[in-house]
């Protein structure tokens, strides 16, 4: 009874701020309020405040647990896609000297890299990027606060600063787009105290060194291949497959030409433990999956690349019954990037089900406050996204896998049309092209709708975005075919695709 | 609040006559400069703090924790009797003391680590500043330290330089100047 009365009296309490907060202003402090700085939490707390909303947007990054931390843009623009760019271009650029040389180049001795020069001025760009963030926000008038924030009930959200001090919004909307953060294997000892995540790597100040890089993702594979591009001893520690969700046969390709490319791989490996030596050089056990028996091996870093995880512990998700999906721990969400709370949305790396991409989280951030603002009823397309892993041999695909349309359509309703070609560029830097491929899966018949397309190769992210427009436009083959390719590039390969796997000819491009 | 500030300095008339001068200057300052940032919802703040302070006067006791001492307690004296030329920007109350409450004209040189122009300007205006032999000082504020400084300030882009006089902006300018447009800008700020 007694508890009884407390709850009644707490409810009463709160609900009696609210009326009195409702009843000062006539309305709520803000029309939405944005949980998370992000790619998708900008982009929606800006289009919302152009609309003439009024908007705040909440922004907090929780250090990393080797303490990194960094400005408002989220992860995209501090510890993913910017940085990593950057990155996997300075390792290009030491490919390039390499080849320099059989095109005239005169350099001399060896070329070594430093990368304390080279962090730096990608934190520098990151650094200016957070400050544009900023200056955006002043200037689309969204009011900006650095605060962890957290839901205390539909409409009101609880901020707490650095320091601690708490203070509360109310608004008529609330979206939530905090994002994800690495995770780390918490079962393994010594993972926490001596590894790194991908929040850590960027913001080194000195060389990692001789790194493991644990994971086979597309952020291991990307982190490994930069490392390598520029210099250090580098192992990726696979436990089963390369980029779980692409199609496996251009997941063989990248990972073949990264093997060839310089690039250790221990496959079907579990680690252990890793162990602090007197050195500070970090020991990893690992058991050898195959063989069953155990392995060791010392680095200078380890990096964990094993998955991510959405931020929505701290949330307060309980207090307003938001559903979240039991394993991942993200948030469920409907076309509309509604949750089961009617006044609350997510979207971005925290819906359930959503890629895990920038420019998607920008495209149903923009949709998403022209949705609240009354002007317009469109939803996110989610599908046909274009996408590019930038491993050292790039590859970049839309649509399904083979290995989809196989599923979906049957291996008797598809035909694959593919082709091994040589970059011209290569032939004179004497570089093998072994792994560049590309691969059209079609619709059998007709005019052969295209289902997926995919290719490896230099600048694949460029190479592949034309395409997706063609492929968003329900592109078939004859269209392909009857596209004229552009002379000399590794692109007009894709127009001239015509050997079919069926067929069991020879798909390797001659001269033209 | 400008009453408030006003109201305590009669009421504690031991301070002496200078403090007191620069509370009631730097109170005016941070209400000029709190007013051109004040959001409608701070607006709506102001009344219940100034009926709180007057209820507050009536009683016997003054309540210190009702002001922030940050703001009202100056840093002591041989801080503020400080002449340094050029100097780094710590904090807002830093800021507000060294800058807004100079004795002498100021230039503000907001730059950041990833700009490369400030790297140009920086030892230009060093030396524009230098030849006036302390006549003006220099206050180098990092917009990445001191970002919602720089909003405040209207900064977008960098560098950008401040001129300020009795905490009032007299002149401003974005991006590279050579030296004789720099002497020209820093003697304008001294001469009047």
């Amino acid at each position: 009874m007694a508890a009884l009365c407390r709850v009644r009296h707490r409810w009463k309490r709160t609900n009696c701020i609210q009326l009195l907060t409702r009843n000062l202003t006539g309305t709520f402090d803000y029309d939405l309020v944005v949980i998370g700085g992000g790619s998708g939490g900008l982009a929606c707390s800006k289009e919302a405040a152009q609309l003439g909303q009024k908007v705040a947007v909440l922004d907090y990054v929780e250090p990393s647990v080797k303490g990194t931390k960094w400005g408002i843009g989220g992860t995209c623009v501090n510890v993913g896609c910017i940085p990593k760019k950057l990155m996997h271009q300075a390792a290009l650029l030491g490919t390039a000297l390499k080849d320099a040389q059989k095109y005239g180049w005169q350099i001399p001795g060896p070329i070594s890299h430093d990368w304390s020069t080279m962090a730096e001025a990608v934190q520098n760009h990151v650094r200016s990027l957070n400050w544009g963030h900023r200056v955006q926000l002043q200037d689309k008038e969204v009011k900006y606060l650095n605060v962890k924030g957290s839901l205390v009930d539909e409409h009101t959200v609880k901020g707490l600063t650095r320091t601690g001090k708490e203070i509360m919004l109310t608004a008529k909307n609330i979206v939530i787009a905090t994002g994800g953060r690495p995770k780390y294997p918490t079962h393994i000892p010594g993972a926490v105290e001596h590894g790194i995540t991908s929040d850590d790597i960027f913001w080194l100040k000195e060389s990692p060194g001789k790194t493991l890089v644990v994971g086979a993702s597309y952020v291991a594979l990307e982190c490994a291949g930069f490392l390598t591009g520029i210099g250090l001893a580098t192992t990726v520690m696979v436990r089963s497959i390369p980029l779980r969700g692409f199609d496996q046969q251009m997941a063989g390709l990248v990972t073949d030409y990264m093997e060839a490319y310089g690039t250790k791989f221990t496959w079907r490996s579990v680690p252990k433990s890793v162990d602090k030596l007197s050195s500070g050089a970090l020991q990893v056990t690992w058991t050898d999956e195959q063989t069953g028996k155990d392995q060791r091996d010392t680095f200078d870093s380890v990096l964990w690349a094993v998955g991510r995880a959405p931020e929505t512990k701290t949330l307060g998700l309980e207090k307003v019954a938001v559903k979240l999906n039991k394993e991942s721990g993200k948030i469920l969400v409907a076309a509309d990037e509604s949750t089961s709370v009617p006044n609350i949305y997510a979207f971005g790396d925290i819906g359930e089900g959503r890629p895990e991409l920038t420019p998607t989280a920008i495209k149903a951030g923009k949709l998403l406050a022209r949705r609240l603002a009354g002007q317009t009823n469109e939803l996110m397309n989610y599908d046909n996204v274009a996408t590019t892993v930038f491993t050292p041999l790039e590859y970049g695909c839309v649509g399904l896998s083979e290995e989809e349309a196989e599923s979906r359509h049957g291996k008797d309703s598809i035909e694959v049309y593919h082709a091994f070609y040589k970059p011209l560029e290569f032939t004179v830097a004497e570089r093998d092209a072994s792994q560049c491929y590309i691969k059209v899966v079609c619709k059998r018949g007709g005019d052969q709708r295209i289902l997926g397309l995919h290719f490896t190769g230099p600048n694949a992210g460029e190479v592949t975005q034309g395409f997706a427009m063609g492929f968003q436009c329900g592109a078939t083959l004859t269209h392909l075919k009857e596209t004229v390719g552009i002379h000399p590039t590794c692109a007009e390969e894709l127009t001239k695709v015509n050997v079919s796997k069926r067929s069991g000819l020879d798909a390797t491009v001659t001269g033209c | 609040m400008w009453a408030f500030y006003n109201g305590r300095t009669q009421a504690r008339g031991k301070r002496e006559g200078r403090r007191r001068q620069s509370h009631t200057e730097m109170a005016h300052r941070l209400l000029v400069r709190r007013i051109w940032t004040l959001s409608v919802k701070d607006l709506r703040c102001l009344p219940a703090s100034t009926s709180s302070f007057s209820t507050s006067m009536r009683s016997s006791t003054t309540p210190l924790s009702f002001i922030s001492p940050k703001r009202t307690l100056p840093r002591s004296l041989p801080h503020t009797s400080r002449r340094e030329v050029s100097f780094n920007v710590q904090d807002h109350e830093d800021f507000t003391e060294r800058v807004i409450n100079s004795d002498l004209p100021v230039l503000i040189d907001f730059h950041a680590q990833w700009c490369g122009p400030c790297k140009i300007l920086g030892p230009r205006l060093e030396k524009a500043v230098a030849k006036q032999k302390g006549k003006v000082a220099m206050a180098k504020v990092d917009i990445d330290d001191h970002t919602d400084l720089a909003i405040e300030y209207g900064v977008s882009a960098v560098p950008t330089v401040i001129a300020m006089r009795g905490g009032d902006v007299i002149d401003q300018f974005v991006g590279i100047k050579d030296d004789e447009a720099l002497d020209s800008f820093v003697s304008k700020l001294v001469g009047q």
